[in-house]
């Protein structure tokens, strides 16, 4: 049985899927921050956010090179 | 009867596509991020390209469950025929119900009673079976699941906001999810595109091979690749309305944070497991994370009727395709005359269903409306649903 492979399924499936969602929702979070209009934001909040959006694209692109034959040849 | 053979198996795509169409697009659909025909056009474009990415052919699509090579049997044209038969009026039926079910366990399911009722029992490897069809159906839905549940539950704790100082909720503006999804849905069509292309690829170039017409151990031409590329692509376009209103409403309401959540679990198990070599079903795995995803966000509730009639529909894939599989390669073990008569049932059948499905229309119009929607799903006795979707068109 394949047992192994399962589990690396398993686990490389929670990885990917939390890291893209953290670094989203942080994204997200931050933006909203950001956007405050009654407590003004710190400056660096919009930057923050724009990197952890930066981040997420990031992770996907390095998961869409790790699993494009063409790039390992 | 190869040629036939190509175009059953094309066709055979074709259902594969619209079939899944659901499985990418239901959830950004369902949240308003993308319109559903521009959903549609976006997956068909993006299976196109991921049918092309990566051509490690599944030299698996049997995969071993029949037994081949020396000391095995040969797969000859007849039997891949009844198997594509059986696979393709599951995919209708299914499709006709409104039910996501896997369109590579009907074809592995068709495959498998072909082979029985034309070679013998003894030509199919039980212990494959278990572990290529039988765990990874349990397994699907659990990881993928699991991990929409996780993400979920991350995606809004990380962004809920309360005034720190009276502890009021203040407004979340978790609208950015919607924006996300239409990335993520998009990375799902693309994994669709790279995974189930290949299944028919692999069909043909078994057929090629076994006619003589290629040598064995070969890849697939290149007129296999575009020609599958293609069909993939225009079944995806042409959109299975009924299964994306099942899976985009009918589980749970989805909002744009857990269709995010779920999409990207969905992506991420889908590519893990064609890259880490243990098959996952698309259509099982993007619904356990629509399924998890509802059980994420606190104050859904997660339809287990229609969760459980999917289950169901799960179960009965494999015997069922393989029925019409046994009785199809019955048929066309009597010679030419056979052939006739169970291509013309076929598209009898195929041409029934479609008929069928005229009566009660779902389409890109009324796919999602989502009170109306629950409903349908809610009472699904056959008649009342179909009767509540037909007293919607008539408000219409």
């Amino acid at each position: 049985m394949k047992w192994l492979e399962l589990f690396s399924v398993a686990g490389a499936t929670l990885v990917a899927a939390v890291t893209v969602v953290v670094l989203y929702s942080l994204g997200v979070r931050l933006t909203a921050i950001a956007g405050d209009v009654r407590n003004a934001p710190a400056s660096w909040t919009r930057p923050l956010a724009y990197t952890c959006f930066a981040l997420c694209g990031a992770a996907v692109l390095f998961g869409l090179y790790l699993i494009i034959p063409y790039f390992h040849k | 009867m190869v040629a036939l053979v190509v175009s059953l198996a094309l066709f055979f795509d074709f259902t594969n596509g619209f079939h899944d169409t659901a499985n990418a697009m239901a959830t950004p659909i369902a949240t308003g991020a993308i319109k559903p025909r521009t959903a549609v056009a976006l997956a068909a474009v993006l299976n196109l390209v991921g049918a092309f990415l990566s051509t490690e052919v599944a030299k698996t699509v049997s995969g071993g469950i029949i037994k081949e090579g020396s000391d095995g049997v040969a797969i000859t044209p007849d039997i891949i025929f009844a198997g594509l038969m059986g696979a393709i009026l599951w995919n209708m039926i299914t499709w006709l119900k409104g039910l996501p079910s896997s369109s590579s366990h009907a074809l592995f399911g068709g495959l498998i009673g072909a082979a029985i009722a034309g070679i013998g029992i003894h030509s199919i490897n039980f212990e494959s079976i278990l572990q290529k069809v039988i765990l990874p159906a349990v397994f699907a839905p659990i990881i993928a699941g699991g991990a929409a549940y996780l993400c979920t539950r991350l995606a809004y704790a990380l962004t809920s906001r309360h005034d720190p100082e009276t502890g009021d909720k203040l407004t979340q503006k978790r609208g950015g999810f919607r924006t996300g999804q239409i990335f993520t849905s998009s990375l799902v069509a693309l994994a669709h595109g790279t995974n189930d292309a290949q299944k028919t690829m692999g069909i043909i170039t078994l057929v090629l091979i076994s006619a003589g017409a290629q040598p064995a151990g070969s890849g697939p031409q290149w007129w296999v690749i575009t020609a599958c590329a293609l069909a993939i692509a225009i079944g995806t376009y042409a959109g299975g309305w009924r299964i994306i209103r099942t899976m985009g409403s009918g589980l749970t309401e989805v909002k744009p944070a857990q269709g995010f959540s779920a999409e990207a679990s969905t992506a991420s198990a889908i590519l893990a497991s064609s890259h880490l070599g243990f098959a996952l079903s698309t259509t099982q795995v993007a619904s356990g994370s629509v399924i998890g995803s509802g059980m994420g966000r606190r104050g859904t509730t997660v339809r287990w009727g229609t969760a459980g009639r999917i289950a169901l529909g799960w179960l009965f894939t494999l015997p069922a395709a393989g029925i019409v599989g046994a009785l199809t390669a019955v048929l066309v073990q009597t010679g030419v005359v056979g052939v006739i008569i169970a291509a013309a049932a076929g598209t009898a059948a195929v041409a029934y269903m479609f008929v069928h499905s005229r009566k009660s229309q779902v389409g890109h119009h009324n796919a999602v409306e989502i009170e109306e929607m629950g409903q349908a799903v809610q009472f699904r006795k056959k008649k009342s649903a179909a009767k509540a979707i037909k007293n919607g068109d008539a408000q219409r």
